[in-house]
C-alpha cells in the first residue's frame, strides 16, 4: 500500500481538491443567498416577520355545476356563510368557546369536539358550523372584539331546485367523515360527494381549492390580502337527463313510494330516474345532528334507498312479455294457440288461479297479454320450460347489474340458471315453473333491469348500458370526461316475433287492455302491467300488491321507455299506468296539445 | 484491538472534533429556545443525551481499524438492505412515512445508518480486486447496483433525502478513484434518463413538493408555506440576529418542522447573518479538514471512507441549507450535528468515527 507512486499520489490530490473546491463555491453560494435574505431583503421580511400575521386561508373552489341534456341545471352552488375558528387565535379558549356557544345556539361539546382533532397552534381555519344565516353572520361580527379567533368564511354551497330534487340520481355532498379522512386523498374540512353521481364523480366535481395570504392585525382581523390563489372551480357534467321529464316524474310519484325510470331506448340515455321516498339534499348537506341522522337512516320507509337499483322485486306480469318471447322464438308456443280459461288451472294437488274471477274465457297469445291472463301463461310456461324461460330472462339482462355509472346496484335474481336452481336448495318443481310465468316465486328485478329489458322489445333486442353522463367538462372547455352509449348484450328474436310483442303490447294500452288508464290521445303509448305479490297470500290485504307498469311509445321507431314502480300500490293496470301516462304528457307534450287543439276545431 | 495505541491518540484531528462540538453547541442552544414556552426544552435535553450516545458510538468506531471494518462490509450491507426491508414490514408509520423501527422504547432510522454501510460497501467494491488499476466494466456495473437497490427502497420508504443523498456521496467517490468522466458522464445521463421513472416512484407529496420548488405558490397551504415562513425567519434575522427572546418566527411556530429539518431558519433568526456565517465556517471547516484528510491518505480503502464521508457531510449539509434558504425543493434531509433526532446524530459521530480512525492509522 505504499507503493503506489508519486504521480498517482499527485492526481488523487488534485482529484480530491477540485471536489473540495466545488464544494467550497456551494458555500460560497450559500453564503451569497443568506446576504440576499438577510441583508438585501431583511428589512422587508423583517416587516413580514414583525407583524407576524400573515395567514394562510383556503379559498373552496366551486364544486361543478351538473347540467341536464338541455343545458339546464340540476344544481347549482351560491355563497353561504362557514363559521369557522383558527385554534392558535383562540386565546383564551374556553371563554371564547363559551360566549360562541351561547350567542349562537352550538353545543359547547360540539365546538370543542371539532377542535380535539387539530394541534392548538394550528392556524388553519376549523370549520364549525355551515350555513350560516345571516342574522347569525351579524351576531358575530357585531362581537368580533370578544371572540378572537372566531372567522367567518364564505364558501360555495350547493343549492337544489328543491329540497328532494333528483336526490337519489344528484346524491348529497357533506364533509369528509373521519371514515374517509383515513384514505389520505382530503383534507379536513373538505366537501366531498356522499353519493349519487356526485360521488361518482367527485374527482371531477371537486376541483382545487386556492389560498389567500391574509395580513392580520394584532386581533387577527384581516388588514389586507397579499396574493390570492384563484381556486379552480369542479369541472361541470353533463348528465342525460331531461329535468323537466325529471320533475314530471317526480310530480306524479308525489306521496307514493317507489320509483320510476324514463330512458331512451335508442341509446341507453337515462332521460327521468326518480325514487321516492326522496331524502332532502339540503338537510344532508348542512349541520345534521347525530338525532337527525338516524331519523333519516331509520326511517321505515328508506329514504336513502335508490329504489331504482337498490331494491329488487317481483316483477309479476311484466314477465309474461319474457315467456311470450322465449315461446314464440323457440316455437312453443304461437300466435294462434288459445285455451279457455276459466279462472283456475289445476297441477297435481294445487290449484293455481287467475287474478280475474272467474276468469277471461276464449283468450290467444296476444288477448293473454292484453288481459294479462295467468291461465294462459301457466300453460304456456310449462310448455315453454323452465330452462327457455330463464335463458331468455338472462338474455333480456335480468338476474346481473345493468352496469350503469351509478354505485351500488343490485343484481336481482333469475331461477333456474346453474347452480341456483332455487334459492332455497329445495329441488324444482312444476309449480315453481307456473309461478316463473307470472313473474312470481324466486324471480328478483329492479326498476332499472325491467327498463332495459322494455328497451330491447321497443328497439328489436339491443341492450344498452344505461348512460346518466354524457361528459365531464373542465372550465376552460376540453373534455375531462366523455362515455358514448354502449350496447352490452342483444336478444335475438325473429322480426316477427318483435313486431308481434310491440302490437300485443300496444293492445294492453290502446285495445281495452290492463294498461288503458296510460292510454293518450295522440301518442301510441304500448305497455305491460304487472301486480307482484309482496308477502305470503293469508297477508295479501289490498293495497299490498307492488304495482309496475313497463311501456314505451311511439309503438314503431319508439323514443322511450317509461317504467313505473310503486310499492305497495295495489294493481299496476290501476296505479302504475296513470302515473306512466302523466310522464308521458309531459314528454309529448306538443303531440298532446296537438291532438287536444284538432279536437277541438 | 481494543488496546489503543499511543500513537494513535497523537493523531487526533483536533479541528475537525472542534469544529463538529461547535456546530453541536450551536444546535443545542436552538433546540432549547424553541422549546422555551411551549413546556418542550425536553427537547434538548434528549438532544445531549444523544450526543452523549454518539460519543460512545464514535469511540467504538474509532477503537476499530476501518480496514477490519471494508473486509465486513458485504455482510453490513445485507445486514444493511435487510434492515431496510424490515422497515416495511414492522416499520412504524409516522406522518405517511415508514421509516423507523422500534428497538424498546426507541425507534431508530435505518436508512440513516445505511449511509455508513453504503461507504464501506463502496470502499471494499472499489478495492477488493486491486490489482486491476483500470477500472474494470464489472465493477461500474456492480456499483450502479449497489447503489440502485438501497435506492429504491428508501425511496419507496419514502424517505427522497435520504436516498438523494446517497448519490453525491457515490459521485464524489468515483471521481476520486478516477473513473473516467467520459464514463461519469455515461452514468449522469443514464441517472437523467431514468428520471421519468423516478417520478413514477413518487408518492404524490413528493411530487408535490418537487413541483412547488417550481412555483412556490402553486400550494400556499401546504409544502410551499414552509419555504415561506422559511424565508421570512431567516431574512428577519437581518444582519445580527434577534437574540432568542426575539425571534418570534421560531418561538411562534410559524415554522413547521423548526426543531428537525428547518432548524437552520431558527438559528438564522436568532443570529442573523454573522451567525450563520460562524457557523457556515464551522461547517466549512468539518468538510476541508474531512478532503484533507483524504489527501493525505495513503491507503485506498481509507480514501475512499475519508472522501466518501466527508462528501456525505458537504451533501448533507448543502442539500439542508440549500432547502432551507429557498434554493433547493424541500426533500426532507436533516442539518448534520445541528437537527433534532437521535438516528441521525448518532450516525453522525460514527461518520465522524470514521474519519478519525482514517486519520489516525494514515502513518501506520
Amino acid at each position: 500500500m505504499t507503493g503506489e507512486s508519486t504521480a498517482g499520489r499527485e492526481a488523487w490530490r488534485r482529484r480530491v481538491l477540485s471536489l473540495a473546491a466545488a464544494v467550497g463555491v456551494a458555500f460560497v453560494g450559500l453564503v451569497g443567498q443568506l446576504w440576499y435574505l438577510q441583508v438585501l431583503e431583511g428589512v422587508k421580511l423583517q416587516e413580514m416577520s414583525e407583524k407576524n400575521r400573515i395567514r394562510v386561508r383556503p379559498v373552496a373552489a366551486p364544486r361543478g355545476i351538473l347540467f341536464d341534456r338541455n343545458g339546464l341545471a340540476l344544481v347549482d352552488n351560491r355563497p353561504a356563510f362557514t363559521l369557522s375558528l383558527i385554534p392558535r387565535e383562540l386565546e383564551d379558549r374556553d371563554t371564547v368557546l363559551a360566549r360562541l356557544s351561547v350567542l349562537l345556539k352550538i353545543p359547547m361539546r360540539e365546538l370543542e369536539e371539532s377542535l380535539e382533532r387539530v394541534p392548538t397552534d394550528s392556524f388553519r381555519p376549523v370549520r364549525v358550523r355551515r350555513g350560516l344565516t345571516l342574522e347569525e353572520v351579524t351576531k358575530i361580527e357585531e362581537r368580533k372584539l370578544e371572540l378572537p379567533g372566531v372567522v367567518v368564511e364564505v364558501e360555495p354551497q350547493r343549492v337544489y331546485p328543491t329540497s328532494t330534487f333528483a336526490a337519489h340520481l344528484l346524491g348529497y355532498v357533506r364533509e369528509v367523515s373521519d371514515e374517509q379522512m383515513k384514505q389520505g386523498r382530503y383534507r379536513r374540512g373538505d366537501m366531498i360527494g356522499q353519493s349519487g353521481l356526485e360521488r361518482m364523480l367527485d374527482e371531477y366535481l371537486r376541483g382545487r381549492d386556492g389560498g389567500e395570504r391574509v395580513e392580520v392585525d394584532a386581533l387577527g382581523r384581516p388588514v389586507q390580502v397579499m396574493r390570492r390563489e384563484e381556486p379552480d372551480p369542479g369541472a361541470q357534467v353533463i348528465t342525460t337527463v331531461d329535468r323537466r321529464i325529471q320533475e314530471a316524474a317526480e310530480r306524479a310519484m308525489t306521496g307514493r313510494s317507489g320509483a320510476v325510470i324514463v330512458m331512451d331506448p335508442r341509446n341507453g340515455d337515462i332521460l327521468a330516474m326518480t325514487s321516492s321516498p326522496a331524502f332532502a339534499l339540503d338537510r344532508l348537506t348542512g349541520n345534521l345532528d347525530r338525532d337527525e341522522w338516524l331519523k333519516v337512516v331509520k326511517d321505515p320507509l328508506t329514504p336513502l334507498m335508490n329504489r331504482a337499483l337498490q331494491s329488487q322485486y317481483a316483477p309479476g306480469s311484466v314477465f309474461k312479455v319474457i315467456v311470450a318471447a322465449a315461446g314464440l322464438q323457440e316455437g312453443s308456443l304461437t300466435p294462434m294457440d288459445r285455451t279457455y280459461c276459466n279462472g283456475e288451472f289445476h297441477l297435481g294437488q294445487w290449484t293455481f288461479k287467475d287474478w280475474k274471477e272467474g276468469g277471461h274465457g276464449h283468450v290467444d297469445t296476444r288477448s293473454a297479454i292484453m288481459q294479462s291472463c295467468n291461465i294462459f301463461f301457466y300453460q304456456s310456461g310449462l310448455k315453454v320450460g323452465p330452462a327457455a324461460i330463464a335463458h331468455y330472462a338472462q338474455a333480456f339482462g335480468l338476474g346481473a347489474p345493468s352496469g350503469i355509472d351509478l354505485g351500488g346496484e343490485k343484481p336481482g335474481l333469475v331461477p333456474f340458471l346453474d347452480g341456483r336452481r332455487r334459492a332455497d336448495g329445495r329441488k324444482w318443481q312444476a309449480g315453481d315453473t307456473v309461478n316463473m310465468s307470472i313473474g312470481q316465486g324466486q324471480l328478483l328485478v329492479t326498476p332499472m333491469q325491467v327498463a332495459r329489458m322494455m328497451s330491447a322489445v321497443a328497439n328489436g333486442g339491443i341492450l344498452w348500458r344505461p348512460r346518466l353522463v354524457q361528459r365531464v367538462e373542465r372550465v376552460d372547455g376540453t373534455l375531462a370526461y366523455s362515455s358514448s352509449s354502449k350496447m352490452t348484450g342483444r336478444v335475438d328474436l325473429s322480426p316477427v316475433v318483435w313486431a308481434f310483442l310491440r302490437h300485443a303490447l300496444s293492445g294492453v294500452v290502446n285495445e281495452g287492455g290492463t294498461g288503458a288508464a296510460a292510454r293518450i290521445p295522440g301518442v301510441e303509448v304500448a305497455g305491460k302491467t304487472g301486480t307482484a305479490q309482496s308477502v305470503a297470500k293469508s297477508d295479501s290485504t289490498k293495497g299490498q300488491d307492488h304495482a309496475w307498469f313497463a311501456s314505451f311509445a311511439p309503438v314503431q321507431d319508439a323514443e322511450v321507455v317509461v317504467v313505473v314502480f310503486v310499492e305497495r300500490g295495489g294493481k299496476g293496470g290501476q296505479v302504475a299506468a296513470p302515473i306512466a301516462r302523466q310522464i308521458y304528457q309531459a314528454i309529448f307534450l306538443e303531440k298532446v296539445a296537438m291532438v287536444s287543439l284538432g279536437g277541438d276545431g | 484491538m481494543l488496546r489503543v495505541d499511543r500513537r494513535l491518540l497523537n493523531n487526533v484531528d483536533w479541528p475537525l472534533l472542534g469544529a463538529a462540538f461547535a456546530i453541536i453547541m450551536l444546535g443545542i442552544l436552538c433546540l432549547s429556545s424553541v422549546g422555551l414556552g411551549r413546556g418542550g426544552s425536553g427537547l434538548a435535553w434528549r438532544q445531549i443525551m444523544w450526543v452523549g450516545v454518539g460519543v460512545v458510538a464514535l469511540l467504538g468506531v474509532v477503537t476499530f481499524d476501518y480496514r477490519s471494518l471494508v473486509r465486513a462490509a458485504p455482510a453490513f450491507y445485507l445486514l444493511g438492505l435487510s434492515l431496510l426491508v424490515t422497515v416495511f414490514v414492522l416499520g412504524r408509520t409516522v406522518s405517511g412515512a415508514r421509516r423507523w423501527i422500534h428497538v424498546g422504547p426507541l425507534t431508530f432510522q435505518p436508512s440513516e445508518l445505511f449511509k455508513l454501510i453504503f461507504i464501506l460497501a463502496l470502499a471494499w467494491a472499489l478495492t477488493w480486486r486491486r490489482a486491476s488499476q483500470q477500472m474494470p466494466r464489472g465493477t461500474i456495473g456492480g456499483i450502479v447496483l449497489l447503489v440502485a437497490i438501497p435506492f429504491v427502497l428508501v425511496v419507496r420508504q419514502p424517505d427522497l433525502g435520504t436516498a438523494l443523498v446517497l448519490l453525491p456521496v457515490l459521485g464524489a467517490v468515483l471521481v476520486g478513484v478516477g473513473v473516467r468522466l467520459r464514463i461519469l458522464g455515461a452514468l449522469a445521463a443514464a441517472g437523467v434518463a431514468l428520471m421519468p421513472l423516478a417520478w413514477l416512484v413518487l408518492k404524490p407529496y413528493q411530487r408535490d413538493r418537487l413541483l412547488v420548488y417550481l412555483d412556490p405558490f402553486r400550494d400556499p397551504l401546504g409544502t410551499a408555506y414552509n419555504v415561506i415562513q422559511a424565508k421570512i425567519a431567516i431574512g428577519s434575522g437581518q444582519l445580527l440576529g434577534k437574540g432568542i427572546s426575539g425571534a418570534t418566527q421560531s418561538r411562534l411556530a410559524f415554522l413547521p418542522e423548526r426543531h428537525t429539518d428547518f432548524i437552520f431558519a431558527v438559528f438564522a433568526e436568532m443570529w442573523g447573518f454573522v451567525g450563520c456565517l460562524v457557523l457556515i465556517v464551522a461547517y466549512g471547516v468539518l468538510v476541508l479538514r474531512g478532503f484533507e484528510i483524504a489527501v493525505g491518505t495513503r491507503e485506498a480503502r481509507g480514501r475512499i471512507i475519508a472522501l466518501g464521508v466527508t462528501a456525505l457531510f458537504a451533501a448533507q449539509t448543502l442539500i439542508n441549507l440549500g432547502m432551507v434558504t429557498g434554493l433547493l425543493p424541500v426533500v426532507g434531509i436533516p442539518l448534520p450535528l445541528m437537527s433534532y433526532g437521535g438516528s441521525s446524530m448518532v450516525v453522525s459521530f460514527m461518520a465522524l468515527g470514521l474519519l478519525l480512525s482514517v486519520r489516525m492509522r494514515q502513518f501506520q
